[in-house]
């Protein structure tokens, strides 16, 4: 990662249309995540964020558009294709398998087993003490915080070089929210991340870029520095819309 | 932690319920017809075990009701049956060797050879219809017609008689307790497929992922596996264990014919409904309570035999919807 | 609620269009065929077969009622068809005597049973899945059977119970010759059986044109969304339940009414009827009410005339074993041709032909708020 530019394009979503059974929730969505940084997607719920990240993974098939992902087009390919290349997914329900333990759910991670991974397990387990205090526990048992740092471990644990994370501020408290800004902020030194953020705290004091997503479509984008000076979008998009929904 | 001591001692009572529930018949039934009863009714669980097993892991896994399963019985108890059929002088000899050679070499057979049919069901047939109950039932029903018809077509309409291997047949005589050596070797085969699962699905990797399946396709789909080869080896495990189950069935009802399936495949919607969805644990106790309350009241009061296990399906799902185990979803 | 909603005005359309369509025509001539049937083939084999096809169109569209509108399969459907044959045989035929009053009673039990035991099963079942829907009618389906066939004393056993009809109906009745058509108790049951099916079709083409119907659609296509507007779906999928079921009860009467016997194979089976009503809707398509006339009348005509087919390719091919093997296993193709068109067809004749209609009339493709749209099983993996 180190050998990229700084400017350099890791993924490039252009014009990409999804649909969920019969409504059409992304409508020509396109956003980019640069090398050597946080991408965040803001916008009300129904906007389509998660639906963008579930689209660039896999799970959910585009209808037209193209995704780009180190230059290679990624939209035909099947979820665990994509995730293969590099990619890793944090969901917005996280996806723990809570009646596997935590350390089942760190193998059923782990993609290949050697030297490489063990390492990673370690610098993982080292950023998160809590799983390595819980590692024979019941996922299921473990607390909300605890849950989203288990779902961000499994997704470092391999090589993956762009992480998608669907909010992981979402119940939290404030104090597990500096943990996870904490965790992202590291995590960022070896990979680049792409953020649905709602939690404006959060959004600021990790991201660098920005796309406001409205109605399947990006609104506004820009550095994330602009957003936090520019206050009338902050509150069209972030804070004052959502009161309305 | 309140909560957890509750469960435990909800397992307690529910142990020891069972227990009683299990002593109840003795009221009516001499103890040494009892134990018979008792050995009976375990080895037709072991065997409905085997049926409801993969029912229950297919549905866990890929969200899809085979309905098909049964077909899949009839066709292994057929396949089964032609190995006796070329075999025959090894079926009859008086050699325990020769015996368990043949057996063995029917179940291998009938278990690969219905194994890839169940790959081919699976690539051809229900992967068309993932996420969409209605067609799945549908379409495996229409499979079912298909299956059955070739097994007519293949081997004829009418019921063939099935030999038990010589060293199986006959029973020993424990202290006046009679005790059928076939019924005895359906059991440990139960409990050796269920052990050999429950080894699978908790220490080996793959084992491992299959659970997380259970509980989060997708999830296991973003984390880079490919999810449908897995569906297609689950499919064919489910359909394996259903073709030994439909061997083991025809030689302990010393018959094979063409609509076999139907039955089992009843009995295996009953046993996966009262043990949960999705749960191999429940579809071992589901099977044991279907096939202990089947011989129970088909000795007490035969023509309520065929009623019971609807019953107590009825009752588990008012009381416990979901089923004793139901899986982690 | 209230005004038009898009939905109603494509509604008020469509009934518009209907009068000036080639499909009413249609209706009316097939109306009209199966009016003239006794007149224009008076051999029983044509007035049964005919007979036989509307009990089934009827049948399979009340099936429909649960099938296509509400997205329930029940394999108990044949049962409660045997419900009702079996009531009305035991009223006028095993526990009285045929008079019209018993035979109306008949019905009546019929529908009274069928609606209790409906709702129980919908009581347990759909509280967990719909899906154990599908498991649990085959189970209690195939214990009716047991039931039927072990209770000799009470239901006849295997042999099944003989019914005299009362009055015009009755077989020996005769009323002489009309504009040379001999008017027996037969051809008034016929009529009567004919008359009772269209007005039973009426009644269940409006109940999914009610604004019931429609919920329930809504249901069917996104049980989340409809839980989300408020509408209590277990307690519509409940209603909708019990009213195909007792349709399918006083279909199940008339049956017994028309074929004079009732026995366990012949009006309850699993492998008998329902395998008869699932290839006859699955070919007409699912979600149409009058998918069923064409399935019935498609199976019926075959089923009818197979002997007459494999004769004829005995005499043309005596040699191709095979092919007599395989036409002696007509089910077999049946199967095949079941599959095929669920994954092919899934929408059925009625289904494909309305939506190329609809393709042609309209420049673009639109979504059609009546036709049914199942998640198609494309061939994604």
């Amino acid at each position: 990662m180190g050998e990229q530019g700084v400017d350099e394009t890791i993924l490039e979503v252009q014009g990409v249309h999804t649909f969920i059974g019969q409504h059409h929730i992304l409508q020509g969505i396109s956003f980019d995540a640069k090398a050597d940084a946080v991408t965040v997607l803001i916008g009300r719920n129904g906007a389509g964020k998660s639906t963008a990240l579930k689209t660039v993974i896999g799970l959910l098939p585009s209808s037209k558009g193209k995704i780009i992902y180190k230059g290679k087009e990624i939209q035909k390919n099947r979820p665990f294709e994509i995730a293969r290349m590099g990619i890793g997914f944090v969901p917005e329900n996280m996806g723990i398998f809570s009646e596997l333990t935590v350390e089942e759910n760190m193998r059923v991670a782990m993609l290949v087993e050697n030297e490489a991974t063990a390492r990673r397990l370690d610098r993982t387990l080292e950023m998160f003490a809590d799983l390595k205090k819980f590692w024979k526990a019941k996922a299921g048992n473990l607390s909300g915080g605890q849950k989203q740092m288990l779902a961000i471990a499994r997704a470092i644990v391999n090589d993956t070089s762009l992480l998608l994370i669907d909010e992981p501020s979402k119940g939290l408290a404030p104090i597990i929210v500096d943990a996870v800004i904490d965790a992202i902020n590291r995590i960022k030194e070896h990979s680049v991340v792409v953020l649905v953020e709602q939690n404006f705290y959060m959004a600021s004091s990790v991201g660098d870029y920005f796309f406001i997503l409205d109605d399947g479509m990006v609104a506004h984008a820009g550095h994330v520095e602009a957003l936090i000076q520019d206050e009338a979008l902050q509150s069209k998009y972030l804070g004052i819309s959502e009161a309305e929904e | 932690m309140a909560e957890s001591i509750l469960r435990r001692w909800n397992q307690e009572l529910t142990i020891a319920g069972a227990i009683v529930l299990l002593l109840l018949p003795l009221i009516g039934i001499q103890p040494k017809t009892y134990l018979t009863l008792t050995i009976a009714g375990i080895a037709m669980g072991m065997l409905l075990f085997l049926v409801a097993s993969g029912v229950s892991i297919i549905f866990g896994l890929m969200d899809v009701l085979n309905f098909a399963h049964g077909a899949l019985f009839a066709w292994g108890a057929y396949v089964g049956f032609t190995v006796f059929k070329y075999l025959m002088k090894w079926v009859v000899a008086d050699s325990v060797l020769q015996n368990l050679a043949v057996f063995f070499i029917a179940i291998v057979a009938a278990m690969v050879a219905v194994a890839l049919l169940g790959v081919v069901l699976e690539r051809v047939i229900v992967r068309r219809v993932y996420g969409n109950h209605l067609f799945q039932i549908l379409i495996t029903f229409g499979a079912t017609i298909v299956l059955v018809e070739l097994i007519r077509v293949f081997w004829g309409p009418n019921d063939e008689t099935m030999t038990v291997p010589l060293t199986f047949a006959g029973n020993w005589d424990i202290m006046d307790v009679i005790v059928y050596r076939y019924r005895v070797i359906c059991i440990v085969i139960g409990a050796m497929v269920y052990a050999v699962l429950q080894l699978i699905l908790k220490k080996t990797k793959l084992g491992t992922i299959v659970r997380a399946g259970v509980e989060d396709r997708d999830m296991v789909q973003a984390m880079g596996h490919n999810i449908y080869l897995l569906f297609t080896g689950v499919f064919a495990v489910g359909a394996g264990l259903a073709a030994l189950g439909g061997l083991a069935m025809s030689i302990f009802s010393l018959q094979v014919y063409p609509d076999m399936g139907g039955t089992y495949l009843l009995f295996a919607f009953i046993v996966v409904i009262i043990g949960g969805l999705g749960s191999v644990t429940g579809s071992l106790v589901g099977a044991l309570i279907v096939g202990l309350t089947y011989n129970y009241v088909a000795y007490l009061v035969p023509w309520a035999a065929a009623g019971v296990n609807i019953l107590i399906m009825i009752i588990i799902l008012l009381i416990r919807p979901t089923g004793l185990f139901a899986a982690g979803k | 609620m209230a005004g038009p909603t898009p939905v109603q005005i494509f509604h008020e359309e469509e009934k518009k269009r209907q009068y000036r369509s080639g499909t009413f025509f249609l209706k009316v001539g097939l109306l009209l065929l199966f009016l003239l049937v006794p007149v224009l083939f008076p051999a029983f084999k044509t007035i049964d077969l005919a007979m036989q096809i509307v009990l089934f169109a009827v049948l399979v569209a009340s099936f429909d009622i649960l099938l296509g509108y509400t997205g329930i399969l029940s394999f108990g459907h044949g049962m409660f068809f045997g419900i009702g044959a079996y009531c009305v045989a035991f009223l006028i035929g095993k526990y009285g005597m045929p008079s019209y009053t018993n035979l109306a009673l008949g019905f009546l039990i019929a529908a009274i049973v069928s609606a209790a035991l409906a709702l129980l099963i919908s009581f347990l079942t759909l509280r967990v899945k719909t899906i154990f829907f599908a498991m649990i009618t085959l189970a209690i389906a195939e214990l009716a059977i047991i039931l039927a066939t072990k209770l000799t004393g009470f239901t006849g056993g295997e042999d099944g119970i003989s019914l005299n009809t009362p009055g015009i109906f009755a077989v020996s009745f005769n009323m002489g010759d009309f504009m040379g058509l001999e008017i027996t108790g037969r051809v008034f049951t016929y009529y009567f059986i004919l008359f009772s099916c269209i007005a039973l079709f009426l009644i269940m083409l409006r109940f999914t044109r009610s604004p019931l119907g429609r919920v329930l659609q809504a249901i069917r296509d996104n049980v989340q969304r409809a839980e989300a507007l408020g509408y209590n779906t277990f307690l519509y999928q409940s209603i909708s339940i019990t009213f195909g079921c007792i349709m399918a009860a006083l279909i199940g009467g008339l049956y017994a009414m028309w074929v004079g016997y009732v026995n366990p194979e012949s009006s309850l089976g699993v492998l008998t009827i329902m395998l008869d009503v699932l290839l006859m809707v699955i070919i007409g398509g699912m979600g149409t009410l009058y998918g069923g006339i064409i399935g019935a009348a498609f199976l019926k005509i075959t089923q009818t005339f197979l002997p007459d087919l494999q004769h004829l390719a005995m005499d043309l091919f005596p040699h191709a074993q095979l092919l007599h093997n395989v036409l002696e296993r007509w089910l077999l193709l049946f199967g095949i041709l079941f599959i095929l068109v669920v994954i092919f067809f899934p929408k059925g004749v009625i289904g494909s032909v309305n939506e190329y209609l609809l393709q042609r009339k309209m420049a673009k493709p639109t979504i059609s708020p009546s036709s049914f749209t199942p998640t198609p099983p494309g061939n994604r993996p």
